[in-house]
């Protein structure tokens, strides 16, 4: 009994000496020690390490990872779809997170090849980002922080999900880009949003995750509200065209709504922020 | 293949085909969509109506409208190039005027311009590549206009270049929006310039089609035969450099209409340019409206870039074409 015990103590004490977890693509990754200078591979993740008090282990990460502000003072390796592979050696990293369905395949191959341990962050659903900032917590040793964390992202969802539960859905268009007008299926991380709202993605059931669409289908769909983030490069005003349709169930209740820049548009901590907003915009649309 | 000399009335029943066709393809333009709306629901009764109004009379048919001006005007382009240069190769875009679009168009795009600043900036640089070239190679007298082509495919590269590079330093929110705008894109395109444009161009070469007849044997046979070779090809030069400047700032860049087409409707009409100019206007607004019609609703409600339609399409009818002539 006692040996036993020892053997968890044993294993208790081997555990925090080398952090273990698996990754999205499930493979599992033991690091010597914790991870003390990281390399992010998308402002995301960039985000999920402040959020559990991690930034300060970033040594390098790519372009646009400019939130919290202190971010911005961190060194550029590129943009998230092209880095520099000699930059991220040089930085000398102990871990790189990598954003799975975002980065080049054929970059990610290559960082592989450097013999750093990677870390593939590939969120689909909104109930997975908690989980990785969890693993997060654990590759850094920054578990208690990471465990917080996560509880009151889970506790934020079971809000929406109760407070919108058994309202009367709305029929949505979110609108990621206007040319080409693009938008999303009901695969999208948003549309697991709006799902919590309550509200129903007018265009779930096509097969592209981020398909582009023509005027004439959104006039068909009737959408009550029409709702897009504000994104770098992208023009004020986005939601004029719609104007021209006075007849548009959206345009005639003036549910045109932009909702904050990055909320929805980054699969991080802040999601759930994006997340709340539009709840609320969904909701206005809803009140008669 | 051996074509019967032009007569009026052949001249007439050919046009009169080719207008049969483009009405054909304007009314599955206007009937067919990613909704199931028709224009006959215009004239019924209830909610549904005010919608099909919307969608047939104030969606489909602008688009319709754009895309037989842009087909139109890219095919009388590269009709003109063709002959301008006496090489088979030459397409519209082969003397750089849609690079110079291309160059303005993505310049005003990562400043931030919108849809008009996009538009005018597509317009000054097909002007000033066009201008460029007519400085550089202005004095070129030789029969084959050589320093012309290779001063204009210089400077498409050169153009290209550019392009490259404004898309490499584009931040990613943009960047899709420009390589859109390259394939090209008949959504939200206008008509109301290019249109009326593509007739008065057409108006302007048309008289002149009986010496472009004589230009295509060479200068120096046109000369003999009192062609006034030198303005001849000049205003060609700025016929096509406006066709096309005119369709590049309507549409984006849309591949293949331009080379194709007057290929073909050489290969089955004859080298007769009094007949060929207005049938290449005719058949290339009617290729581009079909291949708009597919890629409207072969996904829908999803949507195709209209220039993977054409290419797909249009090359293997041109390559099979080309076998029959062969024969």
């Amino acid at each position: 009994m006692r040996r036993i015990a020892c053997l968890f103590v044993f294993a208790a004490l081997c555990c925090q000496a080398a952090p273990t977890v698996k990754d999205d693509r499930g493979q599992t990754i033991t690091l010597a020690q914790p991870a003390r200078r990281i390399v992010t591979l998308s402002p995301h993740l960039t985000e999920d390490l402040y959020a559990i008090g991690a930034g300060n282990l970033i040594v390098g990460t790519v372009d646009y990872s400019d939130y919290p502000a202190a971010a911005n003072k961190i060194t550029r390796i590129g943009g998230y779809n092209g880095f520099d592979l000699e930059r991220i050696r040089a930085l000398k990293p102990d871990l790189i997170l990598a954003w799975d369905s975002g980065n080049p395949p054929q970059q990610l191959a290559l960082v592989a090849g450097l013999g750093i341990p990677v870390f593939y962050d590939n969120v689909g659903k909104m109930a997975d980002i908690p989980g990785v900032l969890e693993r997060l917590g654990v590759l850094t040793r920054h578990e208690a922080e990471a465990r917080a964390a996560a509880a009151q992202w889970r506790q934020r969802m079971d809000q929406l999900a109760r407070r919108y539960a058994g309202k009367r859905p709305v029929r949505v268009f979110y609108q990621v880009w206007d040319r080409p007008l693009m938008t999303i299926n009901g695969q999208q991380i948003i549309s697991d949003a709006l799902r919590l709202c309550g509200a129903v993605n007018v265009f779930a059931d096509l097969p592209a995750i981020a398909p582009t669409v023509d005027e004439e289908a959104v006039l068909a769909a009737n959408p009550e509200i029409i709702a897009t983030s504000g994104e770098p490069g992208m023009q004020a005003g986005v939601l004029a065209r719609w104007q021209r349709w006075p007849k548009l169930a959206a345009t005639r209740n003036g549910q045109l709504v932009t909702l904050p820049p990055d909320l929805l548009s980054r699969k991080g901590p802040r999601f759930i922020d994006g997340a709340e907003a539009l709840c609320r915009a969904v909701d206005k649309a809803r009140q008669p | 293949m051996r074509h019967r000399p032009l007569s009026v009335a052949r001249l007439l029943a050919v046009l009169a085909g080719l207008l049969a066709l483009l009405a054909l393809a304007v009314t599955a333009s206007l009937c067919l969509g990613s909704t199931p709306f028709r224009p006959w629901q215009l004239w019924q009764a209830g909610s549904d109506a005010e919608l099909a109004r919307d969608i047939v009379l104030n969606l489909r048919l602008p688009r319709t409208l754009a895309a037989i001006a842009v087909g139109g005007l890219l095919a009388l382009a590269g009709a003109l190039q063709q002959v301008l240069l006496r090489n088979p190769l030459a397409d519209p875009y082969v003397l750089g005027t849609s690079g110079g679009a291309s160059v303005g168009a993505l310049t005003a795009m990562l400043l931030g311009g919108g849809a008009l600043a996009v538009n005018l900036g597509a317009g000054c640089g097909a002007l000033a590549v066009t201008l460029l070239v007519f400085l550089l190679a202005g004095r070129d007298h030789s029969a084959s206009q050589a320093r012309l082509l290779l001063t204009g495919v210089a400077l498409a590269a050169f153009c290209g270049a550019l392009t490259s590079l404004l898309l490499s330093i584009a931040p990613d929110g943009l960047l899709r929006g420009m390589v859109f705008w390259l394939l090209g894109d008949l959504a939200g395109a206008r008509w109301h310039w290019a249109l009326p444009l593509l007739g008065a161009l057409l108006l302007l070469v048309w008289p002149f089609a009986r010496d472009l007849n004589l230009l295509s044997m060479g200068q120096q046979p046109a000369h003999a035969l009192g062609a006034q070779t030198q303005r001849l090809q000049w205003l060609l030069y700025f016929v096509s450099a406006a066709a096309t400047a005119l369709a590049v700032t309507t549409a984006g860049m849309i591949g293949f209409v331009g080379l194709i087409v007057p290929h073909a409707l050489r290969l089955v009409l004859g080298q007769d340019q009094r007949l060929l100019l207005p049938a290449c206007a005719l058949t290339g607004g009617t290729v581009l409206l079909a291949a708009d019609v597919a890629s409207r609703i072969v996904l829908a409600p999803q949507q195709l870039p209209v220039g993977v339609i054409t290419a797909l399409v249009g090359v293997p009818v041109f390559l099979w074409l080309l076998q029959q002539r062969a024969r």
